[in-house]
């Protein structure tokens, strides 16, 4: 093995629904502040499609996409914690146990983000998720409230997720940001041991795509 | 490598501004209950009404009205709007709205000690408050008139003028939330 022989670490599919999601988190923070509703909610589905596409992906995308793996490497998480508090830090293939709880908190509270968007109602009972014919305009209102409230948690997560990433790049020295943006880093981080393989399936894509586009089109249309 | 550190600091400057946001958001509600005293919430006003009354009587009136534009904009959005559902939703709206400019007597502002969103400038700038009332009046008379009349794409644009009015005055005399 080369001493500059780069390992795939994160599918183009997981990355580009990274910061695709970074993107509109962003976006959706402003049009709200704004009142650009038309685009909040344009945005808003964009969103929902994203989060189900990476859902899909986290049972069908290359292996470190999946949950599976993660959830595994929970278990590893006192150890891991120990060693990183010792400076004894190794560089995980795919998500270290402290991202997968970055993972599953994120996802999760986009998730609620975005469904509580859905049936909200604004204060004028002019604006509304397009879920939002389902409930009356108290129950609306509530998820309004909820989606105010929830924001604020997700943005906390979000910053601690920031910090940890700075954490990581500056005082551990383990260079996270890179390999989101590249996929790849040094094979050698990994010493010899042998790695799952990292395939993209074509069909795993098409039915994610489709279960995503799908899943939209159906949210979009319910009312 | 350059332009690779600048679009790594892009998400962590974000982060950063949604947390400073969040702050800003927190700093507003505790503005709003510190200015809560209750002390004149019980006063009577000269229409016989206690200030809370008062405050709380249009609340549920602006509510009401809140609730009929649901139904009639789940109904506009729908592919085969339920008419009758507009119909009736849109006949509540003028009369909910009915002797609106006499719902916020002097009192019954920030300064009351009852939770309103009402902003100090409705009594700063009367003149232009009552005549925003009245746009909203008469647009949610002719938005029920029109409704009345069944043309689905006629009570879209009526609808979407009563909209406009009470986003108007909810821009400028209401907390912003």
């Amino acid at each position: 093995m080369t001493a500059d022989k780069r390992q795939l670490v994160w599918d183009w599919p997981v990355r580009l629904v990274h910061w695709s999601m970074a993107i509109l988190v962003l976006l959706l923070w402003w049009t709200a502040e704004e009142g650009i509703m038309d685009w909040h909610k344009r945005l808003g589905l964009t969103m929902l499609g994203l989060l189900v596409f990476r859902l899909v992906w986290g049972i069908a995308g290359s292996w470190t996409a999946r949950f599976a793996p993660m959830i595994k490497g929970l278990a590893k998480l006192p150890a891991y914690f120990a060693a990183l508090l010792k400076g004894g830090h190794k560089p995980s293939f795919g998500h270290n146990p402290m991202g997968v709880l970055s993972v599953f908190a994120l996802l999760t509270l986009l998730g609620l983000q975005v469904g509580s968007g859905l049936f909200a109602v604004d204060v004028d009972g002019l604006e509304s998720g397009p879920l939002s014919t389902f409930v009356s305009f108290g129950t609306g209102r509530d998820f309004a409230d909820y989606h105010e409230f929830n924001f604020d948690i997700l943005a906390v997560f979000i910053g601690l997720h920031i910090l940890a990433i700075l954490s990581y790049q500056f005082l551990i020295k383990d260079r996270l940001i890179g390999p989101m943006i590249t996929g790849k880093r040094p094979a050698q981080d990994f010493g010899e041991t042998p790695l799952p393989t990292m395939a993209v399936r074509p069909a795993a894509l098409f039915a994610a795509l489709l279960i995503a586009i799908g899943g939209v089109y159906l949210v979009a249309n319910a009312g | 490598m350059k332009m690779r550190k600048i679009a790594c600091l892009t998400p962590a400057v974000a982060g950063l501004m949604l947390l400073t946001a969040c702050g800003q958001g927190g700093g507003d509600a505790g503005d709003e209950a510190s200015g809560a005293s209750g002390e004149n919430a019980t006063a009577a006003l000269p229409n016989g009404m206690t200030v809370q009354e008062q405050i709380e009587a249009r609340q549920k009136k602006l509510e009401n009205i809140g609730g009929a534009f649901k139904t009639i904009s789940d109904q506009l959005k729908s592919d085969s709007p339920d008419v009758a559902a507009i119909q009736t939703a849109a006949a509540t709206v003028p009369a909910e709205a009915t002797g609106m400019a006499d719902w916020f007597p002097e009192g019954t502002g920030p300064d009351s000690g009852v939770e309103t969103e009402a902003l100090a400038i409705i009594w700063q700038e009367k003149e232009d408050f009552l005549s925003k009332i009245s746009d909203m009046q008469n647009a949610a008379a002719t938005l029920n008139t029109t409704a009345q009349g069944g043309d689905v794409a006629a009570i879209g644009e009526a609808f979407k003028a009563t909209g406009g009015t009470c986003k108007a005055c909810h821009d400028k005399f209401r907390l912003d939330d």
